[in-house]
């Protein structure tokens, strides 16, 4: 049983240096060789351009389904003019980021790690150091960089339609007005809300990328290792996105009581 | 096919350009490698025969410095590989070419893409130069009208084949062919043979050839060994291999199953 727990540790601490080596190698690799118009456009359009309709999709019903709730809530105790500000700070510092990231770990991560994990059981990845290519630096650092940029600009996409979505709702179908929906939220949501929801986004970008890739340079051999690869790069990506967001919001808490009080 | 290249004279070396010194590798404690010895002479055809699993891959992937033995010695050009540092590394592998038993050709990239890769990388040549080197190494392994296909349009001989052309694409030294002709109909696996020659001959390239194909391996070797459990257990001429009285190479080389089917139970 202890020996059995001490494997287990041992393998797990084992797997966390080969990971953090995995991620220093693949940063590294955005300096020593720096990706090229070849590989970065194909990936924008992939991790970019074609998560806009699904990213667009979630951000809409995110902020309409806050909406419902919160105004369910409100109404009980007669404030619906509050309901601005608590549904907006929601989408765009919590909700709006870790959904979306969530869409995208499961879209983009998971093509992500099934490419690189067919790459790996049909010797590709080794093709490419015979022709005197690093595949971290080839194939990872690309897609970690594609995912940190892309990833929070997707965010804000989601953040801007879930935000029209909430009002559309509440102004439109629930009756809140206009002007206090307006009013209160400007005075209660900050720029700071804002970017800690786009701080948020490129940790989760990040993490994606090097979560996703890393699982697939580990699938093992045939088309059941590339799919337990590419199911533990989400699951992975989902655990790290929620914890990442938990220990995030405690560093922005401090990080804003530290900068304004 | 067409004829690109021109023969030449190829004197095999004074000595062996590879060799393997005891080399040990276990992978999740299974031991593959046992103290495998090997020596490749220059300008030389040596074919690794061997039943399935038993490590040829896994002594060719040592051969390039893909894999670092856990014991033992990798020399290449009098240069120990098994000790270089990646980058030292890869100027090395610049010398060598690698035939993948799948082709291992890049999805992504197109056909040209593909045999360019390795040109490209290297970056002495410019684009036009580079289209040039592509289409005469396509001609030469009998393509045409392909570069701007994507391997998932292409059969599985024309794969291998493409593999081969990216192989060959920076004329190297050595050439590493892991299983050619597995997989392919027996004339596609002879025309991968007599293109193995022509490389070898337009090219005078030392050659190691991963096989279970005897009938490949009497067609393109100079020398054959056979290893079994993670040895050679035998080398020789392809004569001396097929006369021989070793009754491991000789139950091999006939195929005979024997007790094959209790070993392998």
């Amino acid at each position: 049983m202890i020996a059995d727990m001490t494997e287990s540790l041992i393998s797990v601490i084992e797997g966390a240096g080969r990971f953090t080596r995995f991620s220093a190698a693949a940063v590294k690799g955005l300096f020593v060789e720096r990706p090229g118009r070849r590989q970065m456009v194909p990936l924008v359009m992939e991790i970019g351009l074609r998560s806009v309709p699904v990213v667009l999709a979630t951000g809409a019903f995110v902020g309409m389904v806050i909406a419902v709730q919160i105004f369910a809530q409100l109404h009980k105790m007669g404030s619906e003019s509050a309901a601005g500000p608590i549904i907006n700070i929601s989408i765009v510092s919590e909700l709006g980021p870790v959904l979306a990231a969530i869409i995208l770990a499961g879209r983009v991560g998971g093509a992500m790690s099934a490419e690189l994990g067919t790459m790996k059981v049909t010797e590709q990845l080794d093709a490419l150091r015979t022709l005197g290519a690093d595949p971290v630096s080839y194939l990872v650092s690309p897609r970690f960089l594609a995912c940190f940029l892309l990833v929070p600009l997707l965010t804000i996409y989601s953040d801007a339609i879930g935000v029209l979505g909430g009002y559309l709702m509440s102004v439109r179908f629930l009756g809140i007005s206009d002007y206090h929906y307006w009013h209160q939220t400007r005075q209660f949501i900050q720029r700071w809300d804002v970017f800690v929801g786009v701080g948020k986004a490129f940790y989760f970008g990040g993490v994606i990328g090097l979560i996703c890739c890393y699982k697939g340079f580990m699938a093992e051999k045939g088309a059941e290792g590339v799919g337990r690869a590419t199911t533990d790069a989400f699951v992975a990506s989902f655990i790290a996105i929620l914890a990442g967001n938990f220990f995030m919001a405690l560093f922005f808490n401090n990080l804003y009581d530290y900068l304004y009080t | 096919m067409s004829d690109t290249g021109e023969s030449k004279v190829c004197l095999p070396g004074d000595g062996p350009i590879i060799s393997v010194e005891d080399v040990h590798k276990s992978f999740n404690g299974l031991h593959v490698l046992r103290g495998l010895n090997l020596k490749v002479m220059a300008n030389q055809t040596m074919v690794v025969i061997g039943g399935s699993g038993c490590g040829k891959s896994v002594l060719l992937k040592h051969i390039i410095g893909i894999l670092r033995p856990d014991s033992g010695r990798v020399i290449f050009d009098s240069t120990d590989i098994s000790e270089l540092k990646e980058d030292d590394l890869s100027r090395v592998r610049s010398r060598f070419g690698m035939v993948f038993q799948g082709a291992a050709l890049f999805d992504s990239l197109s056909v040209l893409e593909n045999v360019a890769f390795g040109l490209r990388r290297a970056g002495k040549h410019d684009e036009d130069q580079i289209r040039e080197i592509v289409l005469d190494k396509l001609r030469l392994v009998g393509l045409r009208d392909v570069e701007d296909k994507m391997p998932s349009e292409l059969s599985g001989g024309m794969r291998k084949r493409v593999g081969i052309a990216r192989a060959i694409a920076s004329d190297p030294e050595v050439i590493l062919y892991d299983e050619p002709t597995t997989g392919l109909d027996p004339i596609m696996a002879d025309v991968v043979n007599e293109l193995m020659l022509r490389i070898q001959k337009t090219q005078c390239a030392t050659s190691v050839v991963v096989t279970h194909d005897m009938k490949s391996a009497y067609k393109v070797a100079d020398r054959i060994a056979m290893m079994k459990d993670g040895v050679i257990v035998e080398s020789g001429t392809p004569e001396e291999i097929q006369s021989t009285e070793n009754p491991t190479v000789s139950q091999f080389i006939r195929g005979e199953a024997r007790d094959a089917v209790e070993q392998h139970s």
